[in-house]
């Protein structure tokens, strides 16, 4: 992508959100304020915006991975509700002592996770079907298993709501600066997308998932275990996004509830895309999202302008983007 | 309208519109999995216009003008730009329950009261005739696909678009008219299930539905014949969770309803593989 259309997206996607506000009676020049306001301006401010970056960054590097690797993981909201409900499931279960706890229950998030992959990863190699239509279909019954969790099996039987019960209070990551809401899970996932950075870069088995990404034939042909490249991605892709949902748990909400996850996973995937398909990129990507997350739930209490801005800003970026990349490929 | 048998058509309705606007896109070499999206933005429409006073019909007639424009928009990153269609798709759904949970609302205000209206009238065989009507859709298709000249156009640019190409044709025109047909259906698919099983909005209406379309299309084998049994299916399970929730069933959570369709188009997916019928060009950029 060149700079200037570059600039032209950035551009359009600014008018597009100022039209937006202004067609919800706001001033946009106002509204930008109390969004950078909310994003940025305090320490409270600037912590909910990594917080909400945390299950971001981690989607859109389970986007990364797979999409890199040749596999179009469309279900990583799927694969992060399957994490979350693991977590909840595990966490009232060890009781009170953080160190193991946390681990076992992050743990099982992240084998949540690429459990949920499995079926689609078995229907792609064996059936045929293309990724992209079984992971959308699981992300439909990984919904459905939430709504049912949540009044069955997992249900507090203290609360009015349906929800899981919590975590205990020991468990639940505190906040790294007092009157934050951010706390480890956001070191967590961007070591995690240092890592795959590293691994992506710089190293063999990146060099052979990109070489299985950009050609299964041709990797294949030289000698290349590409189905197994393909499998170990989706399911590492599936991991990332199960930890996405477990560390929300561990971190923000101590349970599981329903709806759990407004379009997270999706979210992530054009945090991806807006990052260029590289880790690093797309951690940067996920945190603007993130900030204007943070941003956006300040100016519906300040301005009354709907917080589904969050989600339809990134979408016109990447649109534009798409649009002004045309048929290129990502790298 | 409270027999199973009804309810199961009325479900079934918007399936089989949004699936065969999706087969005619697909057969003509591109696919839109942003469907969801487009019945999303479908109810919508029907829902602002039914709220801002039109009758149900003109309500109708509105989420297909939003649908063209859709399929048109569509086509125009996806077909003309030649963007990769998963990731357009991908983002769709994104920008589709963004924007309608945006404009929601600004109509709605912050109640959050459930807003109705006005559904349309059932006056053929106990059901609003637009749902009969949705199941004359595919055999016309089938007719259009393989007895006149602009379907077999659709079809040769999805399976030969060099070939297409070649005869000074344009892939580009008719993949965006398949494009423009694709999104009125999905959209009035959308459209009819706010006005007449579910008369309100809320954020992702659809459940889903736009998704289980696609799954509909695959199983079918890309014939349009085949979408009815396969629409009546999907549609007839979810018309057994309502039911089963009207009388009460406690035994069988009503979330295992919830995700048996889903689950259904795993199977069927599974049993019959991506298996033959699919158009040799889907998804490659036109030439």
């Amino acid at each position: 992508m060149r700079p200037l259309q570059a600039a032209a997206v950035a551009a359009g996607t600014l008018a597009a959100a100022a039209l937006l506000v202004a067609l919800a009676g706001a001033s946009p020049l106002a509204a930008a304020r109390a969004l950078l306001d909310g994003a940025l301006a305090s320490p409270a401010a600037l912590g909910e915006t990594f917080a909400r970056s945390t299950a971001l960054v981690l989607t859109a590097l389970g986007a990364v991975v797979a999409f890199r690797s040749g596999v179009l993981n469309i279900g990583l909201e799927g694969q992060l509700l399957a994490g979350a409900a693991a977590a909840a499931a595990v966490g009232p279960a060890v009781g009170n002592l953080p160190f193991i706890g946390r681990l076992a229950v992050l743990l099982a998030a992240a084998l949540a996770g690429a459990a949920w992959v499995l079926p689609a990863a078995w229907l792609a190699e064996r059936r045929k079907v293309p990724a992209v239509l079984s992971t959308i279909l699981l992300n439909l019954v990984a919904a459905a298993g939430v709504t049912w969790l949540v009044r069955g099996p997992l249900r507090d039987p203290a609360g009015d709501y349906p929800q899981s019960r919590p975590l205990a209070d020991a468990l639940v990551l505190p906040p790294l600066v007092p009157g934050t809401r951010a706390t480890a899970a956001v070191v967590v996932a961007f070591a995690l997308a240092a890592l795959a950075a590293v691994v992506l870069g710089r190293t063999a088995l990146g060099l052979k998932l990109r070489a299985a990404g950009l050609s299964p034939r041709a990797a294949r042909a030289a000698g290349l275990d590409d189905v197994g490249l393909r499998t170990g991605a989706f399911l590492a892709s599936g991991a990332l996004a199960g930890l996405a949902g477990g560390l929300e748990v561990l971190a923000i909400t101590a349970r599981l509830y329903d709806p759990f996850s407004a379009g997270i996973g999706f979210t992530g995937i054009a945090a991806a895309l807006l990052g260029g398909m590289a880790p690093a990129g797309s951690a940067v990507a996920a945190l603007l999202f993130a900030a204007l997350g943070a941003g956006s739930s300040a100016l519906q209490r300040d301005a009354g302008v709907p917080s589904a801005l969050a989600s339809v800003v990134p979408a016109l970026a990447v649109l534009g983007l798409l649009l002004a990349r045309g048929r290129r490929e990502a790298p | 309208m409270s027999g199973f048998l009804e309810v199961a058509l009325l479900l079934s309705a918007p399936l089989l519109l949004a699936a065969a606007g999706e087969l005619v896109l697909e057969r003509s070499g591109s696919l839109q999995i942003g469907l969801e999206g487009t019945m999303l933005a479908g109810a919508f429409t029907a829902f602002a216009a039914a709220r801002a006073g039109t009758g149900p019909y003109a309500a109708l007639a509105a989420s297909a003008a939003v649908g063209a424009g859709a399929g048109l928009l569509f086509a125009l990153f996806a077909v003309a730009r030649r963007a990769d269609p998963i990731l357009v798709g991908t983002v769709w759904n994104l920008l589709a329950l963004g924007a309608t949970g945006f404009a929601y609302r600004l109509l709605a205000g912050e109640t959050g009261s459930v807003l109705q209206v006005r559904t349309l009238p059932a006056d053929l065989l106990g059901l609003p005739w637009p749902v009969l009507a949705s199941f004359l859709v595919p055999p016309v298709l089938h007719l259009l696909l393989t007895r006149t000249r602009p379907g077999l156009r659709i079809v040769a640019a999805g399976e030969h678009p060099e070939a297409v190409r070649a005869q000074g044709l344009s892939v580009v025109a008719i993949r965006t008219g398949a494009s423009t047909l694709a999104g009125v259906l999905g959209a009035l698919g959308g459209g009819l299930l706010v006005l007449t099983i579910s008369p309100t909005f809320v954020e992702g209406v659809t459940a889903g539905r736009g998704f289980l379309a696609l799954a509909i299309v695959v199983f079918a084998r890309w014939k349009p014949l085949r979408l009815v049994p396969a629409s009546l299916l999907l549609g007839g399970v979810t018309a057994l969770q309502y039911r089963l929730q009207a009388l009460g069933f406690q035994a069988v959570p009503y979330a295992f309803f919830l995700a048996l369709p889903g689950l259904l188009a795993l199977a069927a997916l599974a049993v019959s593989g991506r298996g033959g019928g699919a158009p040799k060009a889907l998804g490659t950029p036109a030439p």
